[in-house]
């Protein structure tokens, strides 16, 4: 049997695998695989590496996550609340930018690996290296330059002062958050994270108009990425839609792999990138909630048929809610191994 | 300038999120004998219910533009609400209080609005308000983190028919301090008839279904949607 990291090989570079790769992101559900507040098991880098691994072997599934939730962005910029809840991931309680002036102020650290919010992520992802190193693909996850204003001082704010100004004060947010991504990248690959998200809902035309993300989204998506490399990276857009700006993100970035939105048309995101990238196919894992088994089926089967042909094609879920029956995780997951796979258990 | 001409160019400045340009055209248009209130409801409010037609059906509509939009349309209604000549009054007998003049424009009612409990995004909520604003509908904003007693509270003693409850997450959305518990308190005090609740925020628009399981009355997926189903859900109240 093929491992995780030997599928996503064989996909990225289209030679034949076993079935296609299938990367199911659980993240709070980790808590309750170790019976535990997830307060308590966010606090410690042990468990999510230990409940991401349970959880791998439990469903099969391809990937492993060092995300403990998106918030953490925050806290290695200074925030120091994030609100927990009991069944649903952890929400940054206190912003940091709290006026303009703020923005002067905020501080990047200047070695993120060293820093105390980043200690517990690290033990996860040592651990994770030391049990599945090279076997399945580690993920990490990245806020894009333009985005991270949002978890600092809230979308609201963000789209004020990136839409109506003053640009001095927006610009040097950017410049400041650019930074830190850079250094969060470094960070991350240097601790052995295979899978980099790039995440940037600003990098989509549901969010913001098709002339402002080639003025404004385009060039700090470019430099980001600059500085950093391509390998490893996916572009991701917080489940918005990408296939209108997918021609003009791989020509201009070259980034390798694109997660859609579940959206997107897959046929035609394929079509676009025309075998230059790999495509991600996206459920839209909400409705895993309530679809019954023939719908969940039914929807992981039409998904696979639009993507698979050709190869260069990954199946995979968004960030699943908690409310997502287990029952219901199983049924997607095996009907795309099944889907996902010829009779023979070969794919080209 | 007539009115579908102004309609036309207003409708332009809204989509080109040129806010000087919408509120100098509304300025103007009173000045040459335009009412506040045709520009109000006979401009202000056409031109942006044709954004959100276009949103979701081109790609060339989008969240901010959405968001821009709405705030231009709430800041031009304000202004003319300023100016009209009669204090707007509601229609309908769901506001008891409030005096009636016969011949003023018609607030359609009033709303309180809030994000549900654990959730601390604003931005849905406040592109909701602005719309409703500029579509004279009253409201109420409760702030993020509401707790569901307070929906019950601030409805009953604002007298507003309608609950609205924003909420991005799927555990705010579906959680047991949201709207479950809101129509809990509801039917508990015997105030079902009497008060609506409406929920929306990113969830809903991933699955529109999520809204019966909480025991919604309606759900809207963008803030010009809103105020037709709350208008709606206005006149579905018993006094
Ligand atoms: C931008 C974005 C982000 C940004 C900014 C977040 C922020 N602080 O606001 C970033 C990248 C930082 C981010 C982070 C996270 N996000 Co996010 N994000 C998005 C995205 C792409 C857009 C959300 C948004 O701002 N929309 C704009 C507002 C205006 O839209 P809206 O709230 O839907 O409101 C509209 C309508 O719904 C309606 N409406 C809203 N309220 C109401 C109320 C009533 C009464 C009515 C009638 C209508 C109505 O009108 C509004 C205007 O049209 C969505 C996916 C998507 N495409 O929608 C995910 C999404 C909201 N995120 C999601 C999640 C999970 C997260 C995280 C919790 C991930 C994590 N595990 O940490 C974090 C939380 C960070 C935090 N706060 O601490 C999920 C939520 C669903 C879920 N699984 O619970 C979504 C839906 C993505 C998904 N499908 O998985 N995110």
């Amino acid at each position: 049997m093929m491992t995780g990291m030997q599928r996503l090989a064989a996909a990225i570079n289209g030679t034949e695998s076993d079935r296609i790769p299938v990367f199911c992101n659980l993240l709070d559900q980790g808590a309750g695989a170790l019976g535990m507040p997830l307060e308590e098991y966010y606090s410690r880098g042990e468990c999510v590496a230990e409940a991401q691994l349970r959880m791998r072997d439990k469903y099969g599934h391809d990937n492993v996550w060092s995300l403990f939730y998106v918030g953490k962005e925050a806290e290695l910029l200074g925030c120091r609340k994030i609100l927990f809840a009991s069944d649903g991931p952890p929400n940054v309680e206190e912003w940091v930018i709290k006026s303009l002036d703020d923005v002067q102020r905020l501080q990047v650290p200047s070695d993120v690996s060293s820093h105390p919010a980043f200690e517990e992520g690290l033990k996860c992802l040592r651990l994770l290296r030391q049990e599945v190193g090279g076997k399945y693909p580690i993920c990490a996850y990245l806020t894009a330059s333009m985005a991270l204003p949002a978890l600092l001082m809230g979308m609201e704010k963000w789209m004020e002062l990136l839409f109506l100004g003053p640009a001095g004060v927006r610009d040097e947010l950017l410049a400041r958050c650019h930074e830190f991504f850079v250094k969060e990248l470094l960070a991350y690959r240097n601790a052995g994270a295979d899978v980099l998200v790039y995440s940037n809902p600003f990098g989509s035309t549901d969010i913001v108009p098709r002339k402002f993300f080639l003025e404004h989204s385009l060039p700090w998506i470019e430099k980001d990425v600059r500085a950093v490399g391509t390998p490893g990276l996916v572009y991701y857009c917080g489940m918005s839609r990408m296939n209108p700006v997918l021609a003009t993100v791989l020509e201009r970035t070259g980034i390798g792999v694109y997660y859609l939105g579940p959206f997107d048309d897959v046929r035609e995101g394929k079509e676009i990138l025309a075998g230059r990238a790999l495509t991600c196919g996206v459920i839209n894992d909400i409705r895993l909630i309530d679809w019954s088994r023939e719908e969940i089926r039914r929807e992981v089967k039409r998904i696979i048929e639009a993507g698979r042909p050709g190869g260069r094609f990954l199946f995979g879920t968004g960030v699943m809610p908690c409310g997502i029956p287990e029952a219901n995780i199983r049924t997607m997951l095996e009907a795309a191994y099944e889907f996902g796979s010829d009779e023979n258990g070969r794919i080209r | 300038m007539n009115l579908p001409q102004l309609i036309t160019v207003f409708s332009e400045a809204l989509f080109d999120t040129d806010r000087e340009r919408a509120l100098r055209l509304a300025r103007e248009a009173v000045n040459e004998g335009i009412t506040p209130e045709e520009v109000v409801f006979d401009v202000v409010i056409p031109a942006l219910e044709q954004q959100t037609t276009a949103l979701g059906e081109t790609l060339e509509l989008n969240l901010a533009q959405h968001f821009l939009t709405s705030q231009i349309a709430a800041a031009v209604t304000e202004e003319m609400v300023s100016r009209f000549q009669r204090a707007p009054a509601f229609i309908g007998q769901g506001v008891a209080g409030i005096p009636r003049f016969p011949r003023a424009p018609a607030l359609t009612g009033r709303v309180v609005i809030g994000s549900a409990q654990g959730d601390l995004h604003t931005l849905g909520k406040r592109i909701v308000l602005s719309c409703l604003r500029a579509q004279m509908i009253e409201c109420s904003d409760l702030g993020v983190n509401v707790p569901p007693e307070r929906f019950v509270t601030e409805a009953v003693s604002q007298q507003a028919p309608v609950i609205a409850i924003s909420a991005m997450m799927v555990h705010t959305a579906l959680g047991e301090n949201g709207c479950l518990k809101v129509r809990q308190l509801l039917k508990e005090q015997g105030l079902e008839g009497r008060i609506k609740i409406i929920v929306g925020g990113a969830p809903f628009r991933f699955d529109p279904q999520l809204c019966q399981r909480i025991q919604a009355d309606a759900w809207a997926e963008d803030g010009i949607k809103a105020g037709k189903v709350i208008t709606k859900l206005f006149q579905e109240v018993r006094p």
